[in-house]
């Protein structure tokens, strides 16, 4: 069952973590061992180039680690009323997609009766599907009101994470802006970190002894936009629940889109411990400005390869294929997906059609 | 009797055997491609996503595409205005070149066959580290007349297969003399 939160408790724990957090000595409080300044290495040293071309001989360790990967889609569960679980979840796993999750809004928009969540569950466990998320995609530093709304969001989106078994809840950050997709041309200042180092602090309070994972997914737009500033926002805000989903496509910008073995070695170094799962994404540059689009996967600039070696090498990995259009392109992105792990001999959970 | 037969099958093959080996396909020559003939030409440097146009196109459309080959018994070479010069040794083994990215290789066949050029591709698909395997199987063949090239071009990822076919009508019998499109000349 969902836990309420009262009004003054919410707003108790977000005047305790504003408090503390306003005090430059917590936000300092753990000084991390990030550089001191973000980014990778000079590839041929300074001079008038930007270091955009990789270097040569870019160490790519393709040593398969012991995790076996299940891969979910955005096809995600439902709870609509009249849902057929045993239909939803046979099909799943006939499409080759072991994991699922689901997305906030619809899935807190319906209170399930405990009978329903134990036919959930059962079906899950029948067909050997695991359900793990609830996908929030949150604003948590919007301005007020909404950023307040979107922490409350959370906060029960990890209340139903709980009453459903599942290992973590998603967001982002966010943006200054109501609409977290929109730059806000203070994303990236002090007040900005500031208020999504609150706001966590708020949710974690709000939650307190919860063991759901709140996963935070770094994307350049905001804040929080790259390894070194998601292993400091765990820091500053203190609670080993902290955790990065991690979509490393959403970090990529002209300086990193040619660089992606290296990026991906760095990102797996540095959030080692805290990563609650992978985004399946690819990308490419086509166009004159900085134009990075989406491709399919494995078509493009993200090293698979090396990829899907770290992710082996995590605890019970698993992968969400996102932002494709259509099934057709979800069951070609897997089949890529399958043949680049067999290639080098990473294990993918399950088979598919 | 019998053996006086053998020996003049024998030299009669063996008179034929030039013929037979002349008898390969000619490319030589400029090559302008017949677009109402020709199917569209998928975006072969990258597969876009997120209901991006990712089957046709490829920045050709209706352009005037025009090939100069200049082929003689161990090679081809192939000059458009649209890639950078492609140069086939037509041994039937595999060689290693870079792929236009640069970083990566690919294995490059090709093999001359008395009815068609057969030119197979293996490498990254597009041409970065990690990438899913590509192959590439292009099959070149001729009209009986040598005034009509057919290119049918099949390619495979894991993810999926696209064949497509483009048409070409000859004409120059030999290449680097239409240059219209700013086409490069063949080598002499």
């Amino acid at each position: 069952m969902a836990k309420n939160i009262s009004r003054r408790k919410f707003f108790g724990g977000a005047v305790a973590g504003g408090l503390a957090a306003a005090s430059p000595a917590s936000v300092i409080a753990q000084p991390s061992a990030a550089p001191r300044r973000v980014g990778l290495p000079d590839v041929w040293g300074q001079d008038f180039l930007y270091q955009w071309s990789p270097p040569e001989n870019v160490k790519r360790d393709l040593t398969p680690g012991p995790g076996v990967i299940r891969l979910s889609n955005s096809q995600d569960i439902t709870n609509k009323e009249g849902t057929d679980y045993d239909a939803m979840f046979k099909g799943m796993r006939a499409a080759g997609w072991t994991a699922c999750e689901a997305a906030s809004a619809a899935w807190l928009g319906r209170k399930l009766p405990d009978s329903e969540v134990r036919e959930i569950k059962a079906q899950l466990k029948a067909h050997d599907v695991v359900f793990y998320n609830i996908h929030c995609a949150g604003n948590i530093i919007a301005p007020d009101p909404q950023g307040e709304q979107w922490q409350r969001h959370i906060i029960d989106a990890v209340h139903a994470a709980e009453q459903m078994d599942l290992r973590m809840i998603l967001t982002h950050t966010g943006s200054m802006y109501p609409n977290r997709n929109t730059a806000h041309p203070l994303n990236w200042s002090r007040q900005a970190w500031e208020r999504s180092v609150n706001a966590l602090k708020n949710i974690c309070k709000s939650t307190a002894g919860s063991k759901i994972k709140v996963a935070i997914e770094p994307v350049n737009t905001e804040a929080i936009n790259n390894p070194w500033a998601m292993k400091r926002l765990r820091e500053d805000v203190g609670d080993e629940r902290i955790q990065c989903g991690l979509d490393i496509t959403n970090m990529v910008y002209a300086g990193t889109a040619f660089r992606m073995s290296e990026l991906l070695n760095t990102t797996f170094e540095l959030l080692e411990g805290m990563i609650a799962y992978i985004h399946a994404k690819d990308y490419v540059w086509d166009g004159m400005l900085p134009g990075i689009d989406w491709a399919m996967n494995g078509t493009g600039n993200m090293d698979y390869e090396l990829f899907l070696a770290h992710i082996s090498r995590i605890p019970d990995p698993i992968m969400y294929v996102e932002f494709l259009s259509t099934p057709e392109e979800y069951q070609q992105a897997q089949r890529n997906i399958r043949a680049i792990a067999s290639k080098i001999g990473v294990k993918i959970y399950g088979t598919q059609a | 009797m019998k053996k006086q037969r053998a020996v003049f099958a024998a030299a009669l093959g063996m008179m034929l055997l030039p013929a037979m080996a002349l008898a390969a396909p000619d490319f030589n020559g400029s090559w302008v491609r017949d677009n109402a003939k020709s199917e569209a030409v998928p975006n072969t440097m990258y597969w876009m996503t997120r209901g991006a146009n990712t089957m046709g196109g490829g920045g050709r459309g209706n352009a005037q595409v025009i090939l100069n080959i200049h082929q003689d018994a161990k090679a081809l070479q192939v000059d458009d205005a649209q890639s950078a010069p492609r140069n086939y040794v037509l041994d039937g083994k595999p060689h290693s070149r870079p792929t236009d990215t640069g970083i990566q290789k690919a294995e490059v066949t090709a093999n001359l066959q008395a009815d068609a050029l057969v030119i197979e591709t293996t490498q990254p698909f597009g041409g970065m580290p990690g990438n899913a395997t590509l192959t590439i199987k292009e099959i070149w063949s001729l009209s009986p007349d040598g005034k009509t090239l057919t290119v049918t071009t099949t390619r495979d990822v894991p993810a999926r297969q696209q064949i497509y076919k483009q048409v070409y009508n000859r004409t120059q019998s030999t290449g680097a003399v239409l240059c219209s499109a700013g086409c490069v000349p063949a080598p002499k």
